[in-house]
C-alpha cells in the first residue's frame, strides 16, 4: 500500500518539478514577477486545468469525452449571451443555472452511452456536433459579456491573483475530495479498472457512469464560466472546442491518468495544465510564429501520451 | 463451425436488412419533401456526392477493423488536395506523387506510433490532426503558397457524368470499392486485419506481425483519405483549409452505422457503403430544409446518434 502511494505521489512530484523548472525559466525571462504576472499565469491555465480535471474523472471511470470542449464552449456562449448588462445577483443566479445545465448535459451524455451501449467515442463525437451547433445558435458570432463584479470575483482584477487560484482549487476540494472518498469514487475506480468484475461485485455501472459524466460536465461548465469571466465574451467555434478537448486529454494523461482507466487523480491534471501552458508560452517567447502553437500542442500531446504510456508499461512489466 | 457460420450469416443479413430499411425510409421522406429528388440527374448527383465520404469510410473501415480509428483523415484529405493544387503547375504526375508521398508519410507515422509504440490510436490521430492543421495554416502563407485551384483532369474525374446517373466518380468508387471488398474478404492481408482486430494477442501468438498489419491499415486509410481529398477538391473546384472538416464525424458514423465495431474484428465495407448512402441522403434532406448551419449541425448530430442507437438495438435482439 505504501509503495503504491509513493508511486502515485512520485508522478505528481515529477510533474511539480517539471512545472517548477519551466515556470522559473519563464519567470527568469520576465523583467519583473509580481502578483500581476502570477494572475496572468493562473488565467492562462484556469480553463484548461478545469477541463483536464473533468476529463480525468471520466477517463478514470473507463470512458472518454470528446465533447468536453464543446460542453465548455456551450456554457461559455450561454453565459456570454445572457449575462450581458445583468446585475450581480441575477448573474450569480444565472451562473448556478448554467452549471446545472452543464451537469444535465453531462448526465444526458452518460445516460445515452449507458442505454445505447454505443462506444463513448462515437456518442461524444456526435454530441460534440450537437453542442457546438447549439452554441452557434445561441451566440452566432463572438460577443456578449458578463457582469464585471462577478467576473472579478471569478478571475480577479489587475494583480489580484487569489480569485483565479480559488476558482482553480475550490472545485478540487468541494467536488473531488468528497467524490474520491465516497462510494461513487470507489465505484469509479472499479468500473475503470474492469467494468465486468465491478458489475459482478454489485457496482451499478450505468448509474456510476452517468454520475461521472455529470461531474465531468460540471467541470466543463465551470471551465466555460471561467472562460467567460476571463475573455468577457463567448466564441462559438468548433476549433476552440477541438483544441480544448485535445488539451484536456493531454492534461489528464500528463497528470498521471491512464487512458485504459482505473488509475489517477485530479491533482495531477491540475498541475499538468501548468506544463501544457508553459511549453508553448516559452517557445513563443523565443520568437516562434504563433501559428505554430497548434503544431506544438498536437506534438506535445502525442509526446506526453507516448512517454506516459511507455513509463507505465515499463512499470507494469517490472 | 457450421453453426457459427450460419449464426454470423443470419446476423449479417438481418443487420443489412435494417440498413436497407433505414435507407429506403430516408429516401422516401426526402422524395416527399423535395419532389425533384426522385429525378435521374438528382440521384446521379447524390451518388456523386456520396463518393468522397465512401472513400473516407473505406479507410476508416480498414482502420476500425484492426481496432483503431483515424481522426486525422480529414486533414490528410485536405493536405493531399492542397499539395496537388499547388504542385500542379509543375506537372500532374509530380503533383500526384507528392500527395501520395504525403499520405504514405502520415499513414506511416500514425501506423508506427500505434503499432510499434503502442500509442492510443484516438490520441495519436487527434494529435496528428492538430499538427497537420498547424502545418498547413503556416504553410499556406509560406512554403505552400500558390495556386488553390485543382487540375482540370481531377475536376473532370470528380464531377463529369458519363450517362445519367452514372458518373466518373461513381465508376471510380465501384472499382475502388470492389478492390476494398476483395482486400477485406479474400486477401491474406484482409484476414490478418480481422484477426488483429478480433484479438491482437492471439494474432501475435499465432505468428502475425501485428504492427505490420496496423502499419498497412493506417497507410491504406491515409491513402483513401488523400484520394477522397482530391475528389472533394475536384468537386468544389478549389481547396481551402476547411475542405474536409465536416467529414470527420460522417466518416466514423458511416462505418459505425454500417455495423463495424469500433473495437475491431467485426464488420465490413458493405455496411459502410450503406452507411455512406444513408448519411448522404440525410445531408441532402437537411440541405432542403431552410435552416442555419447551427441548426443543421444539431439535427445531423442527433440523427447520427439516433441511427447508431437504432442500429445497435436492431442487431442486438437478433
Amino acid at each position: 500500500m505504501n509503495s503504491i502511494k509513493l508511486k502515485r505521489q512520485s508522478w505528481n512530484i515529477g510533474i511539480i518539478l517539471i512545472a517548477l523548472f519551466l515556470g522559473s525559466w519563464q519567470v527568469s525571462r520576465l523583467p519583473v514577477f509580481g502578483s500581476y504576472e502570477a494572475r496572468t499565469f493562473l488565467l492562462g491555465i484556469l480553463p484548461i486545468a478545469l477541463l483536464s480535471m473533468g476529463q480525468a474523472i471520466i477517463i478514470i471511470g473507463g470512458g472518454i469525452n470528446l465533447a468536453i470542449g464543446a460542453e465548455s464552449v456551450l456554457i461559455n456562449c450561454l453565459a456570454a449571451r445572457f449575462m450581458v448588462d445583468k446585475s450581480f445577483t441575477v448573474a450569480v443566479a444565472l451562473t448556478i443555472f448554467f452549471l446545472l445545465i452543464s451537469v444535465l448535459v453531462g448526465a444526458l451524455t452518460g445516460l445515452i452511452i449507458s442505454k445505447s451501449k454505443i462506444a463513448d467515442i462515437i456518442v461524444t463525437l456526435a454530441t460534440s456536433f450537437i453542442l457546438i451547433g447549439l452554441a452557434m445558435y445561441i451566440q452566432p458570432s463572438p460577443g456578449g459579456g458578463m457582469n464585471l463584479t462577478l467576473a472579478h470575483l471569478i478571475s480577479g482584477k489587475d494583480s489580484a491573483f487569489l480569485p483565479p487560484l480559488i476558482t482553480l482549487i475550490l472545485p478540487l476540494i468541494v467536488i473531488w475530495l468528497p467524490l474520491y472518498r465516497s462510494r461513487t469514487g470507489i465505484a469509479m475506480f472499479a468500473i475503470g479498472s474492469n467494468k465486468d468484475s465491478a458489475f459482478l461485485s454489485g457496482v451499478n455501472v450505468d448509474r456510476t457512469r452517468i454520475k461521472l459524466y455529470a461531474i465531468g460536465g460540471l467541470f466543463a461548465g465551470i471551465s466555460g464560466i471561467a472562460l467567460t469571466a476571463i475573455t468577457l465574451s463567448g466564441s462559438p467555434f468548433a476549433s476552440i472546442s477541438n483544441t480544448a478537448t485535445l488539451n484536456s486529454v493531454a492534461g489528464a494523461v500528463l497528470g498521471g491518468v491512464a487512458l485504459s482507466g482505473g488509475v489517477g487523480g485530479l491533482t495531477g491534471p491540475a498541475l499538468a495544465a501548468l506544463i501544457l501552458y508553459f511549453i508553448p508560452t516559452i517557445l513563443l517567447n523565443y520568437g516562434i510564429d504563433p501559428a505554430y502553437s497548434q503544431i506544438i500542442t498536437g506534438a506535445l500531446t502525442i509526446f506526453v501520451v507516448l512517454v506516459g504510456g511507455l513509463i507505465r508499461n515499463r512499470g507494469k512489466k517490472k | 463451425m457450421s453453426t457459427i457460420k450460419t449464426f454470423v450469416g443470419t446476423r449479417l443479413t438481418k443487420s443489412m436488412l435494417s440498413l436497407w430499411a433505414i435507407l429506403i425510409v430516408l429516401f422516401v421522406i426526402t422524395g416527399l419533401v423535395d419532389h425533384y429528388f426522385f429525378t435521374v440527374p438528382s440521384i446521379g448527383v447524390t451518388f456523386q456526392l456520396a463518393v468522397p465520404l465512401g472513400l473516407l469510410a473505406a479507410g476508416q473501415t480498414i482502420c476500425m477493423l484492426t481496432g483503431g480509428i483515424d481522426l486525422s483523415i480529414a486533414m490528410i484529405a485536405t493536405g493531399a488536395a492542397f499539395i496537388v493544387s499547388i504542385k500542379s503547375p509543375s506537372g500532374l504526375g509530380m503533383a500526384l506523387l507528392y500527395a501520395f508521398l504525403f499520405c504514405v508519410l502520415i499513414g506511416t507515422i500514425n501506423g508506427l506510433a500505434v503499432g510499434l509504440l503502442g500509442m492510443n490510436p484516438l490520441i495519436m490521430t487527434l494529435g496528428m490532426n492538430a499538427v497537420l492543421i498547424g502545418v498547413f495554416t503556416v504553410g499556406i502563407t509560406t512554403f505552400l503558397k500558390g495556386s488553390s485551384t485543382m487540375p482540370d483532369i481531377i475536376i473532370k474525374l470528380s464531377t463529369a457524368t458519363i450517362i445519367d446517373p452514372l458518373s466518373w466518380p461513381l465508376v471510380l468508387w465501384l472499382l475502388i470499392g470492389s478492390a476494398v471488398l476483395f482486400l477485406l474478404t479474400k486477401s491474406g492481408l484482409g484476414r490478418l486485419i480481422y484477426a488483429v482486430g478480433d484479438n491482437a494477442t492471439a494474432a501475435r501468438l499465432a505468428g502475425v506481425r501485428v504492427w505490420k498489419v496496423q502499419l498497412a491499415a493506417y497507410i491504406l486509410c491515409s491513402l483513401f483519405g488523400g484520394l477522397a481529398g482530391l475528389m472533394i477538391g475536384g468537386q468544389s473546384g478549389a481547396v481551402s483549409m476547411s475542405l474536409a472538416d465536416s467529414l470527420v464525424l460522417p466518416s466514423v458514423a458511416a462505418v459505425v452505422i454500417g455495423g463495424t465495431s469500433i473495437m475491431g474484428g467485426i464488420g465490413g465495407y458493405t455496411g459502410s457503403i450503406m452507411g455512406t448512402l444513408i448519411l448522404t441522403v440525410l445531408s441532402y434532406l437537411l440541405a432542403t430544409l431552410n435552416s442555419s448551419e447551427a441548426v443543421k449541425q444539431m439535427i445531423y448530430g442527433s440523427i447520427v446518434l439516433a441511427l447508431a442507437w437504432t442500429y445497435s438495438k436492431l442487431t442486438e435482439k437478433s
